[in-house]
């Protein structure tokens, strides 16, 4: 029998009073591209720090793989295949986008310790780099300087630092966020060819569920740290619960 | 026996007190304005040099001097924040650092120039001179009088914190820069204050030294700034309670270390301070981050 | 491609210039240069730490101590050879900077400033409490410099002009081996730390371990700066453990311009021909350190190189506008 990708165990956590995420039980399955939607403050924010390992919760378990990861430090779970991309720009703004991408594959190849040896001379990482930069659509910015990138291209390079370092899982934290339609129509046509290749599995965390209706085939609806919803696009659609506490909080504006 | 662990502990609460208040106006400035001040030993060498100065000049006043040496280096301290720490707050720690380094480097020159590379002999304090005897053995009246005004600058600088209206806004303006200043106050002024306050304290302290030490040289500040630095740590840096506590710990056990095991005395404090900061980096008072 | 020649011009010429130094100057002229030298490798080092990963600390003086003491100490009760000394030194400052690294590094900012404050003063009051092993407030005196014993031949270092050469080996040396480091894939996730080192975990690098060896690689530097030193000296000074002397590297590198490969060695040769030609005219050469130092943070935070070369990218752009 196979392990799914990742499993989630009544998880909680709260700040305070305030409860961000209250008895979450989750599993992903490779391959299926998902997206975890909610309002402002819905705790999808801390779901992502959560099993990224930026914060440990109150209570629950993460298991990737079959592997406990609850307590791990957050570069041991990168190693393992769990990874992220950030909503504001969160790249190495005076490295050049190369640098950029061969910082994780470095790691991810066990390249990171030579002390002595150029960089350069790392042929195979040098070849890997350019194939993660081909992915995103960035081949042509090789040599820019990351913070002189346009703000949808260093979305992608945020993308692309991630897929460098060769996640089997990736959470993007609202990959759109700041695009112009264009930029985001590019982007999500992106995820959409990257995801077919079946290298990596993609969870999209996102506040709009446009963006994200036609790309998923499951959707997980959050809602003050409670998920709420959890099916197919048309499932989320229909179900009232949903349609109660998203659309009802989302439309006045 | 008991006679000298009595007379070790007062001397350790005496040197406590001193470091306390050097420690009061370095934790207060980092605090509010989360600078670490090196120069802060240099204010309590100024008011030292100052205050002497002042005591000589207005007929051997020790009172006089010791109220207006302390407002002379309060000058300094404005000149120092608003000329230049001013424009480094944004900067990196390592400039932030290395700017109130400088000042060291200055004020010890200057004190060098005005006073003299040399040590100077300083004068006892009016009605406070000589010893009474303490369980049969002579203790200076000015050590008592010190340890009896450390806690009342304690107690003046809890109330005037916490029960004033202009203590709420520097408490205020500590927990949340943002926030002081969206509900009008006025924050580079309250920085300002905030340093000349504490200038002032490290310079009074430094008064108060004069009969305390009895000589005083261009180098005292440095000394006890990294006690200074220590008690802060110990008590977590910006927290007031704590570098009470912790000036008397730190008194203390230099007092006992120099008496019982002169070889580790200066390695037990620093071992104190790196324990403390490995196990808890935000002191024994101090909020988690 | 015109600037790396250049670059590479210029480093050829100093080690020109410092060999033509070695074989015509007096000893004065020669003991001076050392010092600089001595002092670069310090900064360099240092700056490994400070430029790369933002870490300020106030304990490498420490390891410059180590270095100093367990040269000295092997050399007065072992054997006096120079690179078995060197070599104890080393290792010595390597021990010491691995043990307080390991916990310094769990903390950033003021918090590892302090720590590393802390725990250099520990080792200071050591040096300094410790008089039959150390000396005390006297250091260890009358360390010899005895011939360099290469087994087929050995090459005498007791004059200053065979000693000078010593030096510069070792100095040419550290350029070639931290300049190696930065070209590397660990100087390149180095770079990647002081740009950003939240992302950097992300990228699935452990920021301590990787912060744990900088620390170390630049008190290994500062131990090879210690045992240079002591050897020219002949003796140890306890003073150099002491925080203040740590201050040294890092207003060297600030000088010279933190994040520059060049700033540290430019730093420290303006440093000590300040402080020598200050000290030549007034008694007062801190208060004018102290106003140079201001000047620099207030105004020219890039330091002497970081303004050359910021001077020579506007010229740059200006003549293509042109």
């Amino acid at each position: 029998m196979s392990l799914p990708l990742l499993e989630i165990q009544r998880l909680n956590k709260s700040f305070g009073r305030v409860v961000a995420a209250h008895d979450i039980d989750l599993i992903f399955e490779p391959g299926v591209l998902t997206s975890i939607i909610g309002p402002n403050g819905a705790g999808k924010s801390t779901l992502i720090n959560l099993l990224s390992g930026s914060i440990h919760p109150d209570s629950g378990s993460i298991f990737f793989e079959g592997q406990d990861i609850t307590r791990l430090p957050i570069h041991r779970r990168v190693k393992m295949g769990l990874c992220r991309s950030f909503q504001v720009v969160n790249v190495f703004p005076e490295l050049t986008v190369f640098d950029n991408a061969r910082i994780p594959l470095l790691a991810l190849r066990k390249r990171a310790h030579g002390l002595f040896r150029p960089v350069g001379g790392e042929k195979d990482v040098h070849r890997e780099v350019l194939e993660v930069l081909e992915r995103v659509g960035l081949p042509a910015e090789a040599g820019t300087t990351a913070s002189a990138l346009s703000h949808g291209d260093k979305r992608l390079l945020e993308v692309g630092i991630a897929l460098a370092a060769g996640p089997k899982l990736l959470f993007l934290d609202e990959p759109t966020a700041g695009m112009n339609p264009v930029e985001r129509s590019k982007i999500l046509e992106n995820i959409r060819s990257l995801s077919r290749e079946g290298k990596t599995t993609f969870v999209i965390v996102e506040h709009d569920m446009d963006i994200v209706f036609s790309l998923s085939e499951r959707v997980i609806v959050l809602h003050h740290g409670v998920v709420i919803g959890d099916g197919t696009t048309e499932e989320i659609r229909n179900s009232p619960r949903v349609r109660e506490v998203y659309l009802g909080e989302e439309v006045p504006s | 026996m008991l006679q000298s662990i009595v007379h070790v502990c007062l001397a350790g609460l005496s040197a406590g007190m001193f470091i306390w208040l050097v420690a009061s106006g370095l934790t207060l400035i980092f605090g509010v304005l989360r600078v670490l001040n090196f120069a802060h030993g240099s204010f309590y060498m100024l008011g030292a040099y100052f205050c002497y100065t002042f005591l000589r000049f207005m007929g051997e006043n020790f009172w006089l001097g010791l109220l207006v040496g302390p407002l002379c280096v309060c000058a300094a301290g404005f000149a120092m924040e608003r000329f230049f720490l001013r424009y480094v707050y944004h900067l990196a720690l390592p400039y932030q650092l290395l700017l109130t380094f400088a000042f060291v480097l200055l004020f010890d020159d200057l004190v060098k120039i005005f006073w003299g590379a040399g040590s100077i002999g300083s004068p006892a304090a009016p009605g406070l001179s000589g010893s009474i005897s303490v369980l049969g053995r002579n203790f200076p009246v000015y050590s008592l009088f010190i340890i009896g005004v450390g806690p009342l600058i304690a107690v003046a600088m809890w109330v005037f914190l916490e029960r004033t209206w202009l203590g709420c806004i520097i408490r205020a303006a500590s927990s949340d820069r943002e926030m002081a200043s969206a509900i009008g106050v006025r924050v580079p002024a309250l920085y300002t204050g905030v340093f000349m306050f504490g200038t002032w304290l490290g310079a009074i302290g430094g008064g108060l030294a004069v009969p305390y030490v009895g000589l005083l040289t261009p180098g005292m500040g440095e000394t006890i700034i990294i006690d200074a630095f220590v008690v802060a740590v110990i008590g977590g840096m910006g927290s007031l309670k704590g570098a009470f506590l912790g000036a008397l710990v730190i008194g203390l056990l230099s007092s006992f270390g120099t008496r019982f095991i002169p070889t580790f005395d200066m390695f037990l404090t620093f071992i104190l301070m790196a324990v403390i900061l490995v196990w808890r980096p935000q002191g024994l008072f101090g909020e988690s981050t | 491609m015109v600037h790396r020649y250049l670059t590479y011009g210029l480093y050829g010429a100093m080690a020109a210039v410092l060999i033509g130094i070695g074989l015509f100057s007096g000893r004065f002229m020669l003991y001076m240069t050392m010092k600089v030298m001595i002092l670069a490798i310090f900064a360099m080092g240092y700056n490994l730490l400070l430029g790369r990963t933002g870490l300020l600390s106030f304990g490498h003086a420490a390891f410059y101590a180590a270095g100093a003491y367990g040269l000295g100490l092997v050399s007065l009760h072992l054997s006096s050879h120079p690179l078995l000394g060197i070599f104890a030194g080393l290792a010595a400052a390597f021990v010491m900077a691995l043990v307080i690294g390991f916990f310094c590094v769990r903390h950033t900012e003021i918090y590892f400033a302090m720590l590393t404050l802390a725990f250099g003063m520990m080792v200071f009051s050591l040096i300094w409490n410790l008089r039959s092993i150390t000396g005390g407030d006297d250091g260890l005196v009358g360390i010899m410099r005895a011939p360099l014993d290469l087994g087929f031949f050995s090459i005498p270092l007791r004059k200053a002009n065979h000693y000078y050469f010593f030096v510069l080996f070792f100095f040419l040396l550290s350029i070639f081996l931290i300049h190696r480091i930065r070209q590397s894939s660990f100087g390149l996730i180095l770079a990647g730390i002081h740009e950003n080192d939240r992302r950097i975990e992300f990228a699935g690098i452990s920021l301590r371990n990787y912060r744990l060896a900088a620390f170390v690689i630049s008190g290994v530097f500062a131990g090879l700066a210690g045992t240079l030193g002591t050897l020219l000296e002949s003796n140890t000074a306890p003073f150099s453990a002491h925080w203040s002397y740590s201050a040294q590297p890092v207003l060297v590198s600030l000088i010279g311009g933190i994040h520059t490969f060049a700033g540290p060695m430019v730093g420290g040769l303006i440093f000590i021909v300040l402080r020598e030609i200050i000290e030549r005219f007034t008694h007062n050469w801190m208060l004018w350190f102290g106003i140079i130092l201001l000047v620099i943070i207030m105004g020219f935070r890039g330091g002497v190189v970081g303004a050359l070369s910021g001077f020579a990218k506007q010229k740059k752009t200006a003549s293509t506008e042109i």
